[in-house]
């Protein structure tokens, strides 16, 4: 039984594109009431801190998150602080609840097996379906880059930027970085992203597949700070997290981009194999 | 049933391809053509004979000498726990260098960074982390009293962020007598240009140092890394090396160095005979502080004579140094005095210094794999590459 629903379903998919079966799955994330809660509780992020900054009183330097100082003298530190605040916790929190959402939440709602019934094979569900988490991958940290800037220029004075070298450069070029920041940690969300889909291809409970995706991230980072895993840490797909800083320098120091990337592809290839060796054997009954 | 096992075939081809990659990535890249043969003299006159270039290169700098690993995030430390804290750990840095007179460093931090930048007699000083920035008007004369021999490094002694190699070779080279044997290895690639081997090892056994081994670039003549290894280390006690570097000159911009709006600017005066003393501040490089924590640990230890003098010269006049042993072996004693008093205090109330620092019979021995300092209990301060029962002894027999 289970040999033949592999050969019934995994038939070399016709040669269709899988651009609407895209669009259909884009279009049921970005609707989804729970995604755009997410989005608002990412935005809410920056608004609270700006608002709690602007009420107060001045920020002494080298206390609270870096970069909080800052925000007083340029409200475009808002994004910058706003992504901080979110990379240990916020934003793995909401990819891991996308991530872990994707097979599983198809198979606990029972709809799984009518995707796989249509011409649709199920390596191309599987990329449809991380693509998707990359789009959330994508837009999450540009929401909180956005709205932190938005919130900042309505809340602050807007001027030159100081970068961590101490040379100024132009508000238009600071929002070049603040958007840099942002594909920074879209590229270090995706090995997430790859964790969680092969987590939830493991089961039909998607809140189990979201908790362990989250656990996941939590645990990196907590081995991260273990000086005894040292050897480990360069493998860790959190190891790079808060190398965003790089593209705060003068000038951009790209390596850490570039190592973040292979190592993030590392992982999609890894977990993307790992995932595609279960779906593929999985008995799909619901 | 196979075919079931063919779909984990990906799952099991991907990590060993990483792994195979990883493993190929680790081996030592064959260079090109392989450099004519030199004698170790033949090498140090290239040392020598090297002109201040422009370069643009990222340094790394990894120590395991046996100081706990510090804190890298929150406020910074100031003073001698600065220092610890640049010696101990992992660092990058990035080097600009346009002729003599223009030097940028950045120390590349977690979420910050700090700067040295040089243009003319101008340096400034800049932390992000404080959002501090520090200037000083370099007499007209400075970079000449720290010429070491033909060497010329500029800026030398006065960014005192992060020593460059060049920095470390030339005092490292400075040191070769008798005392030591120095000889060429084979060749070895350093940010992917083949470099000589020159290796330092001290002809006696009464030292903490195995040996120092400095790659000198074949072209140029630019040391490249200096690794420092202790006994009883199989994993170098000190490394720091280039991993990324062009000699091609670095953009005239990044020496145009004016403090950023909102930092707190320090004006510092600099006495006009040795760049030596900037009181009351913070940077790591703090001279004054550097006498009572090793001198950059290194090479306090290995050229005693040449370094020591210099580095407590603000102090000089109330009380000298005196070194007992010769070469490898030195220890340095600095007499009882207002900066030892303050160093013994300051031991005994940082609390990271005091992990740092163990009691011993008659005062205080700050141990690490490749200097040992003994702060007695009657403010004398000793210091030296040695086993630490040479500074006890050495304390005991005044």
């Amino acid at each position: 039984m289970p040999n033949k629903e592999v050969v019934a379903t995994d038939a070399p998919a016709k040669a269709s594109s899988g651009l609407p079966l895209l669009a259909s799955e884009l279009s049921v994330l970005f609707r989804r009431r729970r995604t755009w809660a997410m989005l608002l509780a990412l935005a809410a992020v920056p608004v609270l801190m700006a608002i709690a900054v602007r009420v107060s009183s001045a920020v002494p330097p080298g206390r609270g998150p870096a970069f909080l100082d800052r925000i007083t003298q340029n409200g475009l530190f808002v994004g910058v602080t706003a992504l901080l605040v979110c990379v240990p916790l916020f934003l793995p929190l909401t990819v891991g609840v996308v991530a872990g959402d994707t097979i599983a939440g198809e198979a606990g709602l029972g709809t799984l097996r009518y995707l796989l019934v249509a011409p649709a094979g199920r390596v191309r569900l599987l990329l449809v379906k991380y693509a998707g988490a990359a789009a959330f991958c994508i837009v999450a940290p540009l929401v909180v880059a956005l709205a932190g800037a938005g919130i900042g220029t309505a809340l602050f004075p807007v001027g030159p930027v100081t970068l961590l070298s101490g040379d100024v450069i132009t508000p238009g070029e600071a929002v070049v970085r603040l958007l840099l920041v942002a594909a920074y940690l879209t590229v270090s969300l995706l090995g997430l992203s790859a964790v969680g889909l092969f987590l939830s291809t493991l089961t039909d409970v998607p809140v189990g597949a979201m908790a362990a995706t989250i656990v996941a991230s939590v645990v990196s980072q907590v081995v991260g700070e273990l000086p005894q895993l040292e050897w480990l840490h360069p493998w860790l797909f959190s190891h790079y997290w808060f190398g965003f800083a790089d593209l705060l320098r003068q000038p951009i120091a790209w390596d850490s981009f570039g190592s973040n990337a292979l190592l993030q592809a590392g992982y999609i290839a890894v977990f993307g194999a790992l995932a595609y060796g279960r779906f593929v054997t999985k008995d799909v009954l619901s | 049933m196979t075919r079931k096992w063919l779909r984990w075939m990906p799952a099991a081809a991907v990590p060993a391809v990483i792994a195979a990659a990883a493993l190929a990535g680790s081996l030592p890249a064959s260079a090109g053509d392989p450099l004519p043969a030199k004698t170790p003299q033949e090498v140090l006159a290239l040392v020598a004979h090297h002109s201040a270039p422009s370069l643009s290169g990222t340094l790394e700098q990894t120590s395991r000498i046996g100081l706990p690993e510090l804190p890298k995030t929150g406020p910074s430390a100031g003073g001698a726990a600065s220092v610890l804290e640049l010696l101990s750990g992992p660092h990058t840095a990035r080097v600009f260098l346009d002729g003599p007179r223009n030097v940028r460093v950045q120390v590349l931090d977690r979420l910050a960074e700090r700067n040295a930048v040089r243009s003319g007699d101008e340096v400034w000083l800049y932390s992000s982390r404080d959002n501090t920035a520090t200037h000083l008007t370099l007499p007209a004369d400075a970079g000449r009293h720290h010429d070491v021999g033909q060497y010329k490094h500029p800026g030398a002694g006065t960014d005192g962020v992060m020593p460059t190699p060049e920095d470390l070779a030339a005092r490292f080279l400075a040191a070769a007598d008798p005392t030591t044997e120095i000889s060429v290895l084979p060749e070895v690639n350093v940010a992917g240009r083949a470099a000589y081997n020159l290796v330092v090892t001290p002809r006696t056994e009464g030292t903490l140092i195995a040996s120092v081994a400095i790659a000198v670039d074949g072209q140029s003549g630019l040391p490249l890394s200096v690794e420092l290894k202790a006994r009883g280390q199989s994993e170098p006690a000190f490394k720091l090396a280039f991993t990324s570097l062009s000699l091609e000159a670095p953009d005239a911009s990044l020496f145009a160095f004016s403090p950023p709006p909102g930092a707190t600017v320090k004006e510092v005066e600099v006495p006009a005979h040795g760049t030596g003393s900037l009181p009351g501040h913070r940077w790591p490089g703090h001279r004054t502080e550097e006498g009572v924590v090793p001198d950059a640990a290194v090479p306090d230890a290995v050229t005693p004579d040449a370094a020591v003098p210099e580095a407590v010269a603000p102090d000089a006049a109330a009380a000298r140094p005196t070194v007992t042993g010769t070469g490898w072996e030195s220890v340095v004693e600095f007499p009882a005095s207002a900066a030892s008093a303050e160093a013994g205090a300051m031991m005994s109330s940082d609390p990271l210094l005091q992990q740092a620092a163990v009691a011993v019979p008659g005062g205080r021995l700050f141990s690490t794999a490749v200097v040992n300092v003994l702060f007695t209990d009657d403010g004398r301060v000793f210091a030296g590459s040695v086993p630490a029962d040479r500074l006890l002894t050495a304390a005991a027999a005044r």
